[in-house]
């Protein structure tokens, strides 16, 4: 059965011509769109460069710099959390229960509406909430700290929750197949627990990270939930843009704030590539694994 | 020395004695003449309930090939790892290389590497740099860590795969990668576990022979696991028999060969006739036994010596017995008749079956017209019918 989808004859362009449809059509229409004006709520045919003067007249390069600072920032952080905790719980881990466990927790996020999630944190990091609230009882401070909450601290923290799990199943997932056979060769040919780490385990898990840089760095780049709930105005991303640019009916405006994460991300995504193909090749490396 | 070889051969391997300069049957350790090379002191270890070394002790001489042998389950893994330190010991009286306890420190300080059954290549480094990672992480400088990765794949004959990716490679020379690689950190003792298992016949036969030059040229210690018995008898100086974690039996290829202790590690070495009998008298090593009323003169081999009226084993193994149409009128001779049964031709040799009074007997027949008759007399020398413990 599988055999007679192999012919690449067939195969590659069935799926570059469902993919296009499906997803890199929108995307040109969005592109196109950035060009086009609506009047009186009809799409006037007509190219101009109006909207794309006006978002960039409006200083909105500038939430589009932050964007791209947030969502690379926050990328790294959980990366740095990620990376550890998925080795911990792919080789540390050897309680069962407790894998299962942990991998069952960290779906949270995914079945829990992210609003529902975020606006929580208010009653927690308001100059009323819960931890300023402590503080000031216990006298370790004098009056609530007011940049708990409504500032980029706190849309930095809101967003820990909600992009930890993307960056760790691809690389748990990765490194559960790393086999332990060759941790104990690194060791046993006399390299250090840290040794292992640099020369083995990190190499052999890069396509999970590149995974899940990609899966978290991409939806960060489109992240509107946090700063709106947790950046109180202060932190307005694109994302925020795009929303309320929808909402007064603005397409064209919303297209171009869009064009513009596209752009950013493929701009990312380019640069990661190549950083990562200088010295690792991804193809072989998953047929390596295998074995 | 030949010149490939003398990069790996530290000043201490040098002087330590060539391994087939070691005469069959003595063993310098026990006679307290050289500090030995590894000593595994009353080792117990358990995986939940399932005891996978009970009490076993083991020591090997510089220079030595020492073969673990036994089935799977037998413990032997378990021991190489603990050697390795790759397992912790549940209980361990001492664990010594080289003279030195090593059974608190961590793995990748102690020196003695392993061939690993699967090889274990790392699958995103070349040829080379698997080859030179033992060095790399002990921090040699690239250069002298290229040229001496380079004269250890000369060693293995794979000079030119240096820069190829591992999955490029065939079994045999991954075999061969795993090898060099863990030869070149100059270790005081190989662990090999299995490392020809994955091969197919002929290849395995090579690298039977290979393994044997290289542990000659480096004079290396040695320890191999396997449960082949051809491969631990073809190349061993000494060979260990494992059977659920203790030692079955611990001796030369020819005192496992020929002087089985059991009848387990008879039944494990090839031999083919094993009867119950009684012993009916000891005289040295001449043991006179009854097997279903039928008198037998042999040897006994067992560990310790057994009273007249103990039940025993008897063995022969298929080759040492002849078949003759006519009784051989030598007293010292073991005579029995019987009728000849069916026949499994086996290209250099027939397998023949006879049925005599104590039941079918298995004979192999070197030179297929020797008889043809019904009825014969299978004959065999004192010497070869072995009598051991139950």
């Amino acid at each position: 059965m599988l055999d007679r989808l192999t012919p690449s004859g067939v195969a590659v362009p069935a799926f570059l011509i469902t993919w296009s449809l499906v997803v890199i059509l929108p995307l040109l229409v969005i592109v196109l769109f950035s060009f086009l004006q609506v009047k009186s709520y009809r799409v006037v045919y007509v190219p101009t460069l109006g909207t794309w003067e006006s978002v960039i007249d409006s200083g909105r390069w500038i939430v589009a710099v932050r964007t791209l600072r947030i969502a690379i920032t926050m990328t790294l952080i959980e990366l740095l959390l990620a990376f550890p905790f998925a080795l911990w719980l792919a080789k540390g881990c050897k309680s069962k229960p407790a894998k299962a466990i942990i991998i069952t927790l960290l779906t949270i996020p995914f079945f829990l509406d992210t609003s529902s999630r975020i606006i929580v944190w208010r009653s927690i990091l308001g100059t009323n909430g819960i931890v300023n609230t402590v503080l000031t009882s216990l006298g370790i401070v004098d009056e609530p700290i007011s940049w708990l909450l409504y500032s980029e601290f706190a849309v930095h923290f809101g967003m820990l929750g909600s992009y930890f799990p993307t960056m760790v199943f691809p690389i748990f997932m990765i490194m559960s197949l790393i086999d332990d056979d060759y941790l104990q060769a690194s060791s046993d040919l006399g390299a250090s627990p840290g040794q292992t780490l640099l020369y083995v385990i990190l190499p052999m898990s890069l396509p999970g990270v590149v995974a899940g840089v990609v899966f978290t760095l991409v939806p960060l780049m489109a992240a509107f939930v946090e700063p709106q709930m947790l950046g109180g105005g202060f932190v307005n991303l694109l994302g925020n843009s795009v929303n309320s640019a929808l909402q007064e009916l603005k397409y064209p405006t919303a297209a171009a704030l869009s064009t513009i994460v596209v752009a950013l991300l493929g701009v990312c995504l380019a640069a990661l590539i190549l950083i990562t193909r200088k010295r690792f090749d991804m193809s072989t490396m998953f047929q390596a694994i295998r074995r | 020395m030949p010149n490939g070889h003398s990069a790996l051969a530290t000043p201490t391997m040098e002087r330590a004695p060539a391994a087939g300069a070691l005469p069959a049957g003595q063993d310098p350790v026990r006679q307290g003449s050289v500090q030995p090379m590894l000593e595994v002191i009353d080792a117990v270890h358990a995986y939940g309930d399932v005891v996978a070394l009970d009490n076993v002790t083991v020591t090997a001489a510089p220079g030595e090939f020492l073969t673990i042998l036994g089935e799977s389950g037998s413990g032997k893994t378990t021991l190489l790892r603990l050697i390795s330190g790759l397992e912790k010991p549940y209980k361990i009286g001492a664990l010594r290389l080289n003279g030195v306890d090593v059974s608190e420190v961590p793995a990748f300080s102690r020196n003695c590497t392993t061939v690993f059954q699967n090889y274990a290549l790392f699958p995103h480094m070349t040829v080379g740099a698997n080859v030179e990672y033992g060095l790399r992480v002990r921090g040699v400088p690239p250069a002298e860590r290229r040229q001496r990765a380079q004269d250890a794949l000369k060693l293995v004959r794979l000079a030119d795969k240096y820069d190829r990716r591992i999955h490029q490679l065939s079994g045999g020379e991954r075999q061969r990668v795993a090898l060099a690689r863990a030869l070149v950190p100059r270790p005081a003792i190989l662990l090999l576990d299995e490392p020809l298992g994955a091969l197919d016949e002929k290849l395995r036969v090579d690298m039977q022979v290979e393994l044997m030059e290289i542990h000659k040229s480096l004079g290396m210690t040695f320890v191999y696991i396997t449960h082949s018995q051809e491969e631990a008898l073809t190349m061993s100086d000494r060979i260990i028999l494992m059977r659920k974690g203790r030692i079955a039996q611990a001796g030369t290829p020819h005192e496992i060969f020929d002087r089985p202790v059991s009848r387990f590690v008879a039944g494990f070495m090839g031999v083919e006739n094993l009867m119950e009998a009684t012993l009916t008298g000891l005289d040295g090593d001449d043991a006179l036994v009854e097997v279903d009323g039928q008198r037998m003169v042999g040897t006994w081999s067992g560990r310790t010596r057994p009273a007249v009226g103990d039940k025993v084993v008897v063995g022969m193994r298929a080759e040492r017995l002849h078949i003759a149409d006519r009784p051989p009128q030598d007293p010292g001779l073991n005579v029995l008749p019987g009728r000849l049964d069916s026949a499994i031709y086996k290209g250099k040799y027939l397998d023949r079956t006879v049925l005599t009074e104590v039941g079918p007997i298995k004979v192999r027949l070197w030179d297929s017209s020797s008889s043809t008759a019904e009825q014969g007399f299978v004959w065999w020398k004192k010497a070869d019918c072995m009598v051991m413990s139950a």
